[in-house]
């Protein structure tokens, strides 16, 4: 129950702002820019309880978005509902920008008019809006049209309009990966994670019945334990199985059938969508590790050494890949040498970034730098935050894996080999900290 | 500033317009810490910079520590730039230093040895910026190591007048925040230089005398006496300035008036100082303030608003000062007659600050007459002004103006205007007309009508103090008594009239409604359904004194018990909800039925007087403004007016004594405490009926009432300024419970409250004492009980001792009372007749048993108040018994645990000798002795 969204944008200006429900004022608008964007003191946490109203906000480069309600909501819907928003624009637009926002405000009030409705939210597909919010000239649409959109928008299966038609079937299915981590200076897991996600993009004519299959444990257990033996036979079998901690669909999945059979079988959307998301604890191949050796001579220098190491087949390649290393606050000057890549001390954050284009598994490099520092009147010690990395490599560091992903269209004439299947790994960074 | 051109640092240009076009915070902070690691390489570099740099990179730190980020280095770099030479660099770095440099910082000593160093630089422009940096930073440290130096500055010859302006001003800063850094006395010495800093009023330069002036006056306020000679030297300046034509001081003249800032300064400094007794100085100075009134009469020199105001600012701080001195007729006429031309002036400004200082003229004998004269436009100003805060002064002013002469006429206009009177100030006016209507009133009944307006129009802001002070009045004075009830009579007619109005009148007619039942149209019954008309609409408190009224009816026109009975009656009344009206309803009804004549007569007897004091309506006046309240001038200080009301006069001597008092006032306040003390129940029927009397005590000397207290049960035992100490006692046969309450009076708690009860030596095997503790502290204003068990075992003749201890303001108090606690409490009264009281009489012919005592009078021989005393001594009255009707005959029963003892008493009166016999017979010898020892001295 939603109450009014707005849309702000770095200074405060409001650039939308779409009131659903009687008990949001005007001055909602001026309380969030007050008390939240010109703030004094920087508001930290996205949601703020300003005089019994509630606001969360999601901020997207320097735009605000702001949902606001006077009701006891489930926070965690709305901030769903803000991202979905704001994947939504994305779809329309391209990139949420001011330029951007104010350029398409007709078309993001017709959407806003769409998805919310007396601040429930309603369909947030882009696909199914595309198909009635439109960003060209109406075109005048036959009866049979209407009617489809009708069926659609009502219907059973409202992610999908009947007698699509392609000439080539084909489907893509990307499986992405983000590798959060934080590590004790000595080397010790403290806390690692992995947030992943299937995205898929389907080009499939008629009304196909999809099933995919993954290395999940249970699935593989339960399929084991048809047979001879349990856990033997996955062992000796060698494949790796993920353990997931949890995980969410599409709605497209039948949750019914992966409820009684744990398997994924699903009618897919047209293009491209989210099929699920998970994440994993367990068993993480952690692709890179950083070794940091900090040395404080004096007062006035300090000694830094940050090894690499990359963990993973020597076959692939991690690319991207950037370390960030903070310096204290009252650093004067910094010398640095590394091994591989460019290494540049950034005063403007605080900190020396490291970047290697690319670098090969099981390979080690380093960098070492000597900080100058200027003694300061202030006796408080440097914090020392840790340091960051950031890459991209070309495998899925929680171990999991596509078994298969079977069509059946039974209406039309093609079977499971004619679709041209790809299937691609990514495993990115999230927050991967170590320690010094 | 003399920048020198091409000084501009472009790279701070460059740095605050980046800033302004971040577009979000976080791009700011980027820009900043970019610019910080800058600066930090550039200090840390091996490169020496040089002044420019370092003023650049200095300047630019403080930009960005003035846009809210913490700057921890740079401060070195600061101190260095104090020891260039080139102006703009020492002004940066004093900038840096007296906005970042915290005042225990370790660079302290360093700063301090450099501005030493500029303070005795031969540049003056070193000198005045060092001076400037001392009094930003204004520290101790600062304070102490400049302590000689700028007074040397000050004084010095060599020093030009620039610098000496500023030193002066930095000595005032410092002297704000550290008095004792000039000392006093030490350099009381003529040629040191404390003498020649008031010489500075001499100097040449404009400039100098005037930032002197406010050094000076800053000292002046400290020790007048030091420097006294400040007077004559003040007054010639002035007259200089007031006589010079606005040409002479160039610089100085500000739109055609001549240094009007000064001439203000002076003028507030001479307003410390009593007028100066040197003739010739007293002279010239009131030459000076004459030529200040003058000037104000002559055309203005200039349309413009800045010259009106400088002039005006100089005239009424002369005023300021002729009031302050208060000792030339002359003068003061004419600033009031100045004023009065003010009074009509388009400025509202202008109107308020003229009445302002009217309100101050007015209490000057002097002027007193001349402001009169200007009643008429003050009234007028009362009525059409539209600035509420113009209209309060007038309203001030109107009070500060009135006497004997115009009160009438005052208070007349003053109530005109209640009526239309703004909401804010009302409360403030009805208590200012009712102490005006009171203070001059020659004609009570006069005042009486007043405050009966007062009622009827504003009668939400009339606070209670007014209506009991209206009845303290009518019932001290006899002659306006039939009036007020007449007129509080025909007031209550209104169909619709105030509460307070009903309060008022209930207890008027209460008294003395008996005056004027003699006309038909107000006969008893008439009254009675008057007032009960308007009981159901009252409150609860004034539905309780509403049947007070009721009893006293009872007891002033019998005809009409019944009627006033049916109303005790009434289910709302004796089964009402609040416990107050329930018993107070059930014992008047009792009361009603029981008691005989006599008795009602003697309980619902008239009020007596009640003792002069100040009138807490002034208090609660003072209360609500200390300071602005300007009282009315006195009357008695009026050597033409012969005084003649011995009241008002009284009324005013009280006065000193009143000022401590008026806080602790309600507590024993007319009616004050009158429902606090009932509606503790399980008081007596008697408590009620003498109620309106209990806690009447005032005064500030302590009381102690304890002889009073042998025949009355309730009453107060001991007051002074801290304590009061009440009692309320009930007796039983040979049982009893006495409540003591301790009253807080002062503005103190007090602790460690401890007070002892004992019956001490033999005593002890006669009563027993039990006594339940209390807490140990009572907070400013409030009231403790303590119950008290007595039981009597035999007779007695010693008090027990009540010991109260306690810290008053941390200082120990001790108070020795004695608990009003006699034989007699314990009688219980016995009627008989006259043969079986002659057959006592008789039995009890011992010779041990009679005790027999002649007496001269004390008091008036008054027979009822006589008969009350017995009665209330706790004996019967046995009437028709004595052949003789001037003669007492009693009998009373005393219990004690052991025995009854019966005692009987004859009391005659010599009128004619104005002396007493008394004869007692007990059962007991010894009771017999005691009784007529407690007895003889309340005759």
């Amino acid at each position: 129950m939603i109450g009014g969204l707005f849309i702000y944008n770095h200074k405060g200006e409001v650039l939308i702002s779409r009131v659903y429900r009687d008990d949001i004022g005007r001055n909602a608008v001026d309380a969030f820019r007050v008390n939240v964007i010109h703030a004094r003191q920087q508001v930290r946490s996205p949601v703020t309880n300003i005089a019994r109203t509630s606001f969360f906000h999601v901020k997207r480069a320097n735009i605000w978005v702001a949902a606001v309600t006077k009701q006891n909501v489930n926070a965690a819907m709305v901030f769903e509902f803000l991202l979905k928003i704001i994947d939504c624009m994305q779809s329309y637009f391209g990139k949420i920008s001011e330029e951007n926002v104010k350029n398409n405000f007709v078309l993001i009030y017709e959407l806003l008019d769409e998805i919310l409705d007396f601040g429930y939210p309603q369909n947030t597909d882009s696909g199914v809006l595309k198909t009635f919010i439109t960003q060209q000239g109406v075109k005048s649409q036959t009866k049979e049209e209407q009617a489809q959109i009708t069926s659609q928008v009502t219907g059973q299966i409202g992610w999908r309009r009947e007698g699509i038609k392609y000439r080539r079937n084909e489907l893509f299915l990307d499986v992405l990966e983000f590798c959060n981590l934080l590590m004790s200076p000595q080397g010790q897991v403290l806390s690692a994670h992995v947030a992943g996600k299937v995205v898929m993009k389907s080009f499939l004519s008629g009304m196909p019945e999809c099933k995919f299959g993954i290395n999940d444990k249970i699935v593989m257990d339960s399929k084991a334990g048809k047979g001879l033996n349990t856990d033997e036979q996955v062992r000796t079998s060698g494949k790796p199985v993920v353990v997931i901690d949890d995980c969410q669909f599409h709605q497209c999945v039948k949750l019914s059938k992966f409820e009684t059979e744990h398997s994924i079988s699903f009618i897919p959307p047209d293009g491209e969508f989210e099929l699920m998301k998970y994440r994993t604890t367990k068993d993480i191949s952690l692709p890179f590790r950083v070794i940091p050796l900090v040395r404080e001579v004096g007062r006035t220098r300090m000694e830094v050494k940050v090894v690499l190491k990359s963990n993973f087949k020597p076959s692939l390649l991690g690319q991207k890949i950037e370390c960030k290393i903070p310096t204290p606050l009252n650093t004067s000057g910094v010398q640095l040498i590394c091994m591989k890549g460019k290494a540049k001390y950034k005063a403007s954050e605080n900190a020396i970034v490291w970047k290697i284009k690319r670098m090969a598994g099981m390979k080690e490099t380093q960098l070492s730098a000597e900080i100058e520092l200027l003694e300061t009147d202030t006796k408080k010690k440097w914090t020392r935050p840790p340091i960051s990395l950031n890459f991209e490599v070309p495998f899925a560091p929680s171990g999991f894996k596509v078994r298969y992903l079977k069509v059946f269209e039974s209406k039309l004439n093609y079977s499971d080999h004619e679709v041209i299947k790809w299937v691609r790994y990514i495993g990115r960074s999230g927050l991967y900290e170590t320690r010094c | 500033m003399p920048a020198a051109r091409g000084d501009g640092m472009r790279g701070l240009a460059v740095f605050i317009s980046d800033i302004r076009n971040c577009k979000s915070k976080e791009a700011e902070i980027k820009r900043i810490n970019k610019e910080l690691a800058n600066i930090r390489s550039k200090f840390k570099g091996d490169k020496t910079l040089d002044g420019y740099q370092k003023k650049k990179y200095v300047c630019k730190l403080l930009f960005i520590f003035l846009l809210g980020h913490d700057i921890d280095f740079g401060h070195m770099e600061a101190v260095n730039l104090l020891s260039s030479n080139k102006y703009t660099e020492k002004q940066i770095g004093y900038l840096f230093i007296s906005v970042l440099v915290n005042t225990n910082s370790d660079l302290i000593r360093l700063i301090i040895q450099s501005i030493k160093n500029d303070l005795t630089a031969r540049n003056p422009v070193h000198v005045n910026l060092a001076l400037q940096c001392i009094a930003n930073i204004g520290s101790r440290e600062m304070a102490e190591a400049f302590s000689t130096d700028i007074p040397r500055l000050l004084v010095s010859g060599e020093t030009i007048d620039v610098v000496k302006q500023s030193a002066a001003l930095c000595l005032l800063r410092l002297f704000r925040i550290h008095p004792d850094i000039i000392p006093s006395g030490e350099w009381t010495n003529p040629d040191h230089s404390n003498s020649r800093i008031i010489h500075l009023l001499n100097d040449q330069h404009m400039g100098v005398v005037t930032a002197a002036s406010s050094l000076i006056e800053a000292l002046v306020k400290r020790s007048p006496d030091e420097y006294k000679g400040c007077v004559s030297l003040a007054v010639s300046r002035l007259s200089r300035i007031v006589t010079s034509s606005y040409t002479d001081l160039q610089d100085y003249t500000y739109y055609f008036v001549p240094a009007p800032w000064l001439s203000v300064k002076l003028l507030r400094l001479l307003q410390n100082y009593p007028p100066p007794d040197d003739p010739g100085v007293r002279g010239r100075l009131n030459e000076c303030l004459e030529t200040i009134l003058n000037k104000a009469q002559e055309p203005p020199k200039s349309k413009k608003v800045q010259h009106s105001n400088a002039k005006n600012a100089v005239l009424f701080e002369a005023i300021s000062l002729i009031i302050h001195s208060d000792s030339e007729p002359n003068l003061l006429v004419r600033a009031c007659n100045q004023l009065g031309q003010f009074l009509t002036h388009r400025e509202t400004n202008l109107r308020y600050l003229a009445l302002e200082s009217m309100c101050l003229l007015a209490t000057s004998e002097f002027s007193h007459e001349a402001v009169k004269k200007h009643q008429e436009t003050v009234i007028n100003a009362l009525k059409t002004e539209r600035d509420v805060s113009v209209r309060q002064r007038a309203v001030d002013l109107l009070y500060a103006m009135c006497d004997r002469s115009n009160a009438e006429e005052i208070v007349q206009e003053m109530l005109n205007y209640l009526e239309t009177a703004d909401y804010s100030i009302r409360e403030e006016m009805v208590l200012k007309v009712a102490i005006l209507a009171e203070k001059y009133a020659t004609d009570y009944s006069w005042y009486v009508d007043v405050i009966l307006n007062l009622i009827r129009m504003a009668g939400d802001h009339v606070s209670e103090e007014v209506w009991y002070r209206v009845i303290q009045i009518v019932v001290n004075r006899e002659d306006v008594q039939g009036y007020a009830a007449k007129t509080v009579f025909e007031a209550l007619q209104a169909p619709a009239c105030h509460e307070n109005m009903v309060k008022v009148g209930g207890y008027i007619l209460g008294e003395f409604g008996n005056l004027i039942a003699g006309d038909p149209r107000s006969a008893p019954i008439v009254q009675f359904n008057l007032l009960h008309s308007k009981y159901h609409l009252c409150s609860v408190a004034t539905r309780a004194l509403l049947l007070s009224t009721y009893i006293k009816f009872v007891n002033l026109f019998p005809e009409i018990k019944g009627q006033i009975q049916e109303v005790f009656k009434q289910d709302s009344n004796i089964r009402s909800s609040d416990a107050e009206l329930q018993q107070r309803a059930s014992e008047y009804l009792k009361l009603s039925i029981v008691a005989s004549t006599d008795v009602l007569a003697t309980v619902l007897e008239e009020m007596p007087p009640f003792p002069e004091r100040e009138s807490s309506i002034l208090a609660i006046l003072k209360k609500k403004k200390p300071g602005r309240t300007v009282e009315p001038i006195d009357p008695n200080k009026d050597t033409s007016q012969a005084s003649t009301s011995s009241t008002t006069e009284r009324h005013h001597h009280a006065e000193p004594t009143a000022h401590q008092n008026g806080q602790t006032d309600l507590l024993v306040d007319v009616l004050g405490d009158m429902y606090s003390s009932q509606s503790q129940s399980g008081a007596g029927l008697m408590n009620n009926a003498v109620g309106h009397q209990n806690n009447l005590g005032g005064g500030t000397a302590p009381v102690d009432n304890l002889s009073k207290l042998s025949w009355k049960n309730n009453g107060i035992l001991y007051e002074n300024d801290i304590l009061q100490i009440g009692v309320k006692a009930e007796y039983r046969l040979n049982l009893g419970r006495m409540t003591l309450f301790y009253g807080n009076k002062s503005d103190f708690s007090l602790n460690g409250f401890n007070p002892t009860v004992a019956a001490l030596g033999d005593l002890a095997t006669r009563l027993t004492v039990q006594v339940k503790p209390v807490e140990s502290t009572i907070v400013a204003g409030a009231q403790v009980q303590q119950t008290i068990n007595i039981e009597c075992l035999e007779d007695f003749k010693e008090y027990p001792s009540l010991v109260v201890t306690f810290l008053y303001n941390n200082t120990q108090q001790k108070l020795n009372l004695k608990l009003p606690v006699t034989i007699n409490k314990f009688f219980e009264a016995t009627d008989m007749n006259g043969e079986t009281f002659f057959s006592r009489w008789k039995n009890l012919g011992g010779p041990q048993q009679e005790t027999q005592s002649i007496f001269k009078a004390a008091h008036p021989m008054d027979s009822n108040a006589n008969g009350a005393k017995l009665s209330g001594f706790g004996m019967q009255l046995l009437k028709g018994i004595d052949p003789n009707p001037d003669n007492f005959v009693c009998a009373a029963i005393l219990h004690t645990r052991n025995q009854q003892i019966g005692c009987l008493l004859r009391l005659e009166p010599n009128r004619q000798a104005g002396m007493y016999r008394m004869t007692v017979r007990a059962s007991k010898d010894t009771v017999s002795k005691q009784m007529c020892d407690l007895l003889a001295e309340h005759f």
